[in-house]
């Protein structure tokens, strides 16, 4: 369960945090903290600390004032393709954006869909009806769509 | 049956309504092409959405040893000991033991920070894997690690360094995730994971594997059924992982396929640059397109051929395990619908 619930974890915690060591380590603490507490339904329960933990983290570096720089992290690390690594982290940013344009509850709903939660899960960590899932990942999904395409054309970057 | 809602739609494509409403579903998009039509444009975005999520992953890195608590930054240190350290100055004022303010706090913290503590404490950490902390670390790692060929127990008793050794029977469990082409392939590259495309969700019945692949899920005859799992892979509808245990060390992954009916190309020439091409140089327009076509949906059929395949209509079926190739092909060759 760790190493498939693990990546479904960074995955998740990374559209929160946008820093992907930092969701590495919220993941980690989340699986030490389960190890505490050991709860019935882990994997749901570790989204659940997880979601906090995100939260809590973005509070807190709000109110340090501590802005988590985007993505250098991984610029270094990737290869040195700089151009492209450019390229692909403007269409992260602009996806990261079209995300932040989503309401609250959409956002968790597709991001939760996305990391692999099925929609009883998504149901039982949201307190949304499972009938209410497939109509508010609709409506995220086409959120999603058109404020990245919008995003898109509005700063139309030339390259080079 | 009325017409059917954007909410049920998403639903049904998803694999996720039961299976008597997925039938009421299907009947009436039987006769109705005006929700046929829809359901063609729901497919499409939400191939969309995927796509734009996945644009947005988090690099792919190896998954780390699991550690119970693994050593903090001191950054981290400060701010999850804080709110305890609040509580214990609270109830400590209000007790009223001012001048023992120092050991009353120490006291108090104990006992209030003992569930958070371990965590916290990189002197605990780095400390050997005691038996005991062993013991609660199989608990939680050995139930649910039905990835792992039981031969490479994770809570190995603890040796000069156990984290290390840790470590290492996790890289030998790794070969049940190995591509079939590189059956014994340096351990240390080997990725933890195997498909890092696919992503692996819940285990679900064999029944919803039937409902979700449109036919019967293909599986080793004669070998048992350990689990069947959910997956999403961009470019397929729907993916659906049998995994097999053959003997107490070998476990069989078939992963089958539901190709989308979205065509492949209408993909890559919806997301190649092309407003943007005055401007490149052709080496530059060569890379991109490179680079398009290879994160786009062209990547599962390229690398789908190194790999042991079969194709049944629009249902693609791999297999992959610790085994050498050919012993692949054969399995594959073997490989039979599991009948309700």
């Amino acid at each position: 369960m760790y190493r498939t619930t693990y990546r479904a974890l960074v995955r998740f915690l990374y559209r929160k945090v946008w820093d992907a060591e930092r969701a590495e380590d919220l993941a980690q603490e989340a699986f030490a903290r389960a190890l505490v507490h050991k709860p019935d339904n882990a994997r749901g329960w570790l989204f659940i600390v997880a979601a906090n933990m995100a939260r809590d983290d973005a509070r807190r570096a709000a109110r340090e004032r501590r802005h988590l720089t985007l993505l250098t992290a991984e610029a270094q690390e990737s290869n040195s393709a700089t151009d492209e690594a450019l390229e692909v982290e403007s269409d992260r940013a602009r996806v990261r954006a079209a995300l932040e344009d989503l309401s609250p509850r959409d956002r968790e709903v597709l991001l939760l869909w996305d990391s692999g939660l099925s929609y009883d899960e998504i149901a039982t960590q949201t307190g949304l009806a499972r009938g209410a899932i497939g109509t508010t990942l609709s409506r995220a999904r086409r959120r999603l769509v058109q404020a990245y395409e919008a995003g898109k054309s509005g700063k139309h970057v030339a390259r080079g | 049956m009325s017409h059917v809602d954007d909410g049920m739609l998403h639903a049904y494509l998803d694999g996720e309504l039961a299976p008597a409403e997925a039938q009421g579903v299907d009947a009436h998009l039987a006769q109705c092409p005006g929700c046929r039509e829809r359901l063609e444009e729901e497919r499409a975005l939400i191939a969309r959405a995927g796509e734009l999520l996945a644009l947005a992953a988090p690099p792919d890195r190896e998954v780390p040893p699991f550690r119970a608590g693994d050593v903090k930054p001191p950054a981290r240190l400060w701010w999850q000991v804080r709110q305890p350290l609040a509580w214990a100055a609270t109830i400590v004022l209000a007790l009223g033991i001012g001048t023992y303010l120092g050991r009353g706090f120490e006291a108090l913290r104990e006992p209030e920070t003992a569930a958070d503590a371990e965590p916290a404490r990189p002197q605990a950490l780095e400390t050997p894997l005691t038996p005991e902390r062993a013991r609660r670390e199989s608990r939680v790692t050995v139930p649910g690690a039905t990835r792992k060929p039981p031969a490479a127990p994770a809570s190995v008793p603890a040796p000069a360094t156990p984290e290390r050794a840790e470590y290492i029977a996790r890289q030998r469990a790794a070969p049940v995730a190995a591509r079939a082409e590189a059956p014994s392939a340096q351990a240390d590259s080997v990725s933890l994971d195997g498909e890092h495309d696919v992503l692996r969700g819940p285990p679900i019945s064999v029944d919803s594997a039937r409902l979700l692949l449109g036919r019967d899920p293909l599986a080793v005859p004669g070998a048992p059924i350990r689990a069947v799992y959910r997956a999403r892979q961009l470019g397929y509808s729907a993916v659906v992982i049998v995994e097999q245990p053959l003997d107490s060390s070998t476990v069989i992954e078939v992963v089958n396929k539901r190709a989308s009916p979205l065509a492949l190309n209408a993909v890559v020439v919806a997301a190649a640059p092309a407003a943007q091409a005055d401007s490149m140089s052709v080496a530059e327009r060569r890379r991109d397109r490179g680079r398009v076509a290879d994160s786009l949906a062209a990547a599962p059929v390229a690398k789908a051929a190194a790999r042991p395949l079969r194709r049944l209509d629009d249902l693609e079926v791999q297999i992959s395990g610790p085994l050498p190739a050919d012993s692949l092909q054969k399995l594959r060759r073997l490989l039979q619908p599991v009948k309700p």
